[in-house]
């Protein structure tokens, strides 16, 4: 097992990429289904008038998408103290059947508390589908430890 | 009468969405797709953790949000109440805030409050609302909020409302 990842090891600057997920259909129905029953996100030819053009994946599908890349290529690797939201996410395009993300995230900002062992970092994180158009922009802080002394 | 169009709807305007009582293995199977640490997929592991027990991922909660606006909006059309006319789409949402673990058992209501409103030179047809969205627990706690935004129709030109 490789050692985790402290707050030392997030300088700004430092980029990150994580993916691949590849969004299926079935998946696309599957969370609109229990979480956003609109038309667009569960019905091809409803959706293809709709405002999107097409189906189309629920907004918070895709927010939850990008947490899973961010889990496993960031925060499972990281000796963690949680997470307690996000700064500000942007829907910027459709997320479409077939569609394969790529998250990348880069170290925006880093600051050790002064009176705990631990340091706040801010992440801002761009997902791509395979037309290398950003789907989804987003400010995601986490608290991490730090390393011993 | 409810308003039908961005024109119509006025900052601070509040809805009551609902509330919603989260279990143990709806958290779980949540978490185990899209937010897999281990307090929030397995119940020993949390009880070590600085939680002290499994709690729902805080994407979960929001996502909860989503469903229960959607019903109320079905529940509106059902009753022949004219909501706005949303266009389902949205730009984004701002200061996503976690502030409480939802644990299994818990139930959280929902509001959500008008808190802007703007034009969009991009597309006159139709409008910006902000809306401050809440989850509070039985007791009360703010446990949970966002600020959405949504497209709503404007009123076409010509119908004077």
């Amino acid at each position: 097992v490789s050692a985790l990842l402290h707050f030392e090891d997030f300088p700004v600057g430092r980029k990150f990429e994580c993916g691949l997920y590849e969004v299926t259909k079935e998946e696309i129905f599957e969370f609109a289904g229990q979480f956003d029953p609109q038309p667009h996100h569960l019905d091809e030819e409803a959706a293809k008038h709709s405002l999107l053009g097409g189906l189309s994946a629920s907004g918070w599908h895709v927010c939850a998408i990008t947490m899973r890349m961010f889990a496993d290529e960031i925060i499972l690797k990281t000796a963690n103290r949680g997470g307690a939201g996000a700064r500000e996410a942007r829907w910027m395009k459709p997320v479409r059947p077939g569609d394969i993300l790529r998250l990348d995230v880069e170290v925006v900002d880093a600051k050790p508390s002064q009176s705990k062992p631990i340091g706040f970092v801010t992440f801002d994180c761009r997902v791509f589908n395979q037309r290398e158009q950003v789907a989804l922009v987003s400010m995601t802080p986490i608290i991490a430890k730090r390393s011993a002394p | 009468v409810s308003p039908q169009y961005w024109d119509d709807v006025e900052i601070g305007m509040r809805r009551e969405l609902g509330s919603y009582t989260f279990t143990e293995d709806e958290i779980i199977a949540f978490a185990r797709k899209y937010d897999p640490q281990s307090f929030h997929i397995d119940p020993v592991a949390a009880k070590q953790s600085m939680f002290g027990g499994i709690i729902a991922s805080g994407w979960h909660t929001a996502a909860i949000w989503m469903k229960l606006a959607i019903e109320g909006r079905k529940r509106d059309k059902d009753s022949g109440r004219a909501g706005p006319l949303r266009s389902g789409v949205s730009p984004g949402f701002e200061d996503m805030k976690w502030l409480k673990p939802v644990r299994p058992g818990v139930t959280l209501s929902y509001t959500s409050e008008v808190v802007d409103k703007a034009e969009l030179h991009s597309r006159p047809q139709l409008g910006l609302i902000k809306s401050l969205n809440e989850a509070r627990d039985g007791s009360g706690e703010l446990v949970m909020s966002f600020v959405g935004k949504g497209f709503i129709s404007r009123r076409p030109k010509g119908d004077a409302g």
